[in-house]
């Protein structure tokens, strides 16, 4: 570790020392003296707006104690960015650190700022597969993702075939759902007259659903493709009723099954067979949400009468 | 105010039958909090100061101890966060963003100072208005959010809290509404949740914050009620905590989240209530007080406020009652919101 004190590249250096908390504030100062001692230089450097290579050195310091300093990060890009620095090592520098604190949302924004002035998207998306491995519903990164993916147009890019990847890894994975989503769908509305399309994405959802029947999230996305493609749930009642075979009660294996036949009864129009799912999910199924299960069954007879 | 989880632990006690909220415990943690400056941790969570005293004095109303934090200590702290440019930093010295400048105006509101923060910085309020409303994204795909400073990062988050610090300071009309809400909308997944930014997955902390926006805006009728109340109340876990994504865990500050979204738009019955509150009495440490992210784990001055609100959501006795929208006692938005949108 440096000590920058008795270290003469940083001899011209008057450190600043916070008194924060009044008149008791040197007593107070008991916490770690290297973090205390490279924070006061910090905000000397700062004070005088310098933007040299020991600027990258000392944020580098900091950074490795308290990687959630947000002003630090800042400091670090302006120095960064002020003059033509080497960013394809900012960016290996980065990768550690990155997989060391996973919650770290301050990695991310640095990253972003980075990459788009490198403009080359070369080895992000190894990266991100890396920092996944460890994280899987990591948000920080799924959210870079998409800004990468949209910055350099990788839509066609290994994305879907990554998504593929990561659902056989884990099925419930909402996040890896999500991408797909914002991979297929998210560029453009004319997608839902793609038939090809359409169907591929109906079928991956189904195949993953009888892997997994009672899994939130490939129910959404077969449902997001109903609404959105204007298929009516009647064509798949078939496929539905396998999981809620309604006449059968004891083996129905989905409340999300269920909760799809009832709206499927009800664009039916078989109002009483839609109630026998609703009173299926509140009382046994999912008795958790009994008042929202009763809400859909007051609003059937609503529906009738008007 | 400490940022540091513990001492104590959520569910410390094994109990059989459910706890009850341990209201002096809590304050006497948040007031115990405000002096563990010697700790190396206390300074490690530093850059998180300002929305800590939001966190902590909130949490003081809401267990009806408006004046448990000295309060003229707790105002020179914000004021000394502030930049010229209007904003504020999470403590002296730290850059301005907009979280921070949020939590400032919120504290600020709470404690009923505005004045007082005109008198020692000269034009403070305005200033403040307008570092906010600078950072609207006003044209190109980006249109009508919010950057967090002038790095141009943005988030929901931003959004929402522009037009939560906006409002209370009444200068909403700074900033382009309608665009805003446009921009939410582009937020929302088929799933009739929403995301950080459009095409990002479904996530509670950002339906809090786009409902919220569109309340402050007077636009709830844009929401699909029925299909985001369905989304939201399938959060609710066997254990009766809520999470935030599918397949995630419980969490106490997701349950807020969920539960104050389900209250802006009306269905707030369609979880267990009752449930949900005995598990954020689980998260206590009924000893020395201060709430976890779920049973077992440290507590913190964050769950401690998300948990309190929950409850007083609830309608737990013995608590202000919260207003959903801003998270901040309703007595104290009632104050400065007189004919607007937080009806709910």
């Amino acid at each position: 570790m440096v000590d920058y004190g008795s270290d003469p590249a940083w001899s011209d250096v008057v450190p600043i020392v916070q008194l924060d908390g009044g008149p008791n504030a040197l007593a107070q100062i008991a916490y770690s003296d290297e973090y205390s001692e490279a924070m006061s230089y910090l905000r000397a450097l700062m004070a005088a707006n310098e933007l040299s290579d020991r600027v990258l050195s000392l944020t580098e310091n900091i950074i490795r104690i308290n990687p959630a300093h947000y002003t630090v990060w800042l400091y670090r890009a302006r120095v960064l960015l002020d003059q033509n620095r080497d960013l394809r090592s900012e960016i290996e520098w980065l990768n550690p650190i990155a997989l060391k604190y996973l919650k770290n949302y301050q990695i991310w924004q640095h990253r972003q700022t980075i990459v788009d002035k490198l403009d080359d998207p070369t080895g992000e998306q190894e990266f991100i597969r890396t920092m996944l491995e460890k994280d899987t519903k990591n948000y920080h990164v799924w959210s870079y993702r998409h800004w990468l993916v949209k910055r350099f147009n990788l839509f066609n890019k290994g994305e879907l075939e990554e998504t593929e990847r990561m659902l056989d890894e884990d099925i419930r994975n909402n996040s890896a759902w999500n991408h797909r989503w914002f991979v297929v769908f998210s560029q453009d509305d004319s997608v839902w007259k793609d038939p090809g399309i359409v169907n591929r994405e109906t079928q991956f959802a189904k195949s993953k659903i009888q892997l997994a029947p009672q899994n939130e999230s490939a129910w959404n996305y077969l449902r997001g493709i109903l609404r959105n493609s204007g298929t009516p749930g009647s064509a798949i009642m078939g496929f539905v009723l396998q999981f809620a075979p309604i006449d059968e009660p004891e083996k129905i294996r989905s409340s999300h099954a269920l909760d799809l036949l009832a709206d499927i009864f009800r664009e039916l129009g078989h109002i009483e067979d839609a109630e026998r799912a609703l009173d299926l999910l509140a009382n046994i199924y999912d008795p958790i949400r009994e008042n929202y299960w009763t809400y859909r069954k007051d609003k059937l007879v609503i529906s009738v009468d008007s | 105010m400490s940022l540091v989880a513990g001492p104590g632990r959520g569910g410390a006690t094994q109990a059989t039958e459910s706890v009850p909220l341990v209201m002096d415990k809590h304050i006497k943690y948040i007031q115990d909090l405000n002096e563990r400056k010697d700790e190396y941790e206390y300074w490690l969570t530093e850059h998180l100061r300002l929305n800590g005293i939001y966190w902590g004095l909130t949490a003081l109303h809401l267990l009806r101890h408006p004046d448990a934090l000295p309060r003229a200590e707790v105002l020179d702290f914000v004021i000394d966060c502030m930049h010229e440019n209007g904003g504020f930093g999470a403590a002296k010295g730290h850059d301005p963003h907009m979280l921070y400048t949020v939590s400032a105006v919120q504290v600020l509101a709470t404690l009923d100072a505005f004045d007082e923060f005109n008198q020692q910085v000269g034009d403070g309020t305005n200033k403040v208005g307008h570092f906010i409303s600078n950072l609207q994204v006003r044209e190109g795909v980006d249109a009508g959010t919010f950057a967090g400073d002038e790095f141009g990062e943005t988030d929901t988050r931003f959004l929402y809290g522009a037009l939560n610090a906006l409002s209370l300071l009444g200068m909403l009309p700074l900033v382009d509404v309608p665009l805003a809400v446009e921009h939410i909308q582009k937020c929302q997944n088929s799933d009739g949740a929403y995301g950080l930014r459009p095409g990002g997955e479904s996530h509670a902390g950002q339906v809090f914050t786009c409902v919220g926006a569109l309340a402050i805006a007077g636009r709830l009728d844009l929401v699909d009620r029925d299909r985001l109340g369905e989304w939201l109340s399938e959060r609710q876990l066997p254990n009766g905590g809520l999470n935030g994504r599918p397949e995630k865990r419980e969490d106490v500050c997701y349950s807020w989240w969920v539960l104050t979204s389900l209250a802006m738009i009306e269905r707030l019955h369609w979880i267990d209530g009752q449930k949900l509150i005995d598990f954020i009495l689980g998260c206590q440490d009924p000893d020395i007080g201060g709430i976890s992210d779920r049973p077992g784990n440290m507590v913190d001055v964050f769950h401690t406020l998300f948990g309190i609100a929950g409850l007083s959501l609830l309608k737990h006795p013995g608590l202000e009652e919260v207003d959903p929208v801003y998270c901040m006692p309703k007595l104290v938005t009632s104050k400065f919101l007189t004919g607007t949108t937080t009806k709910s």
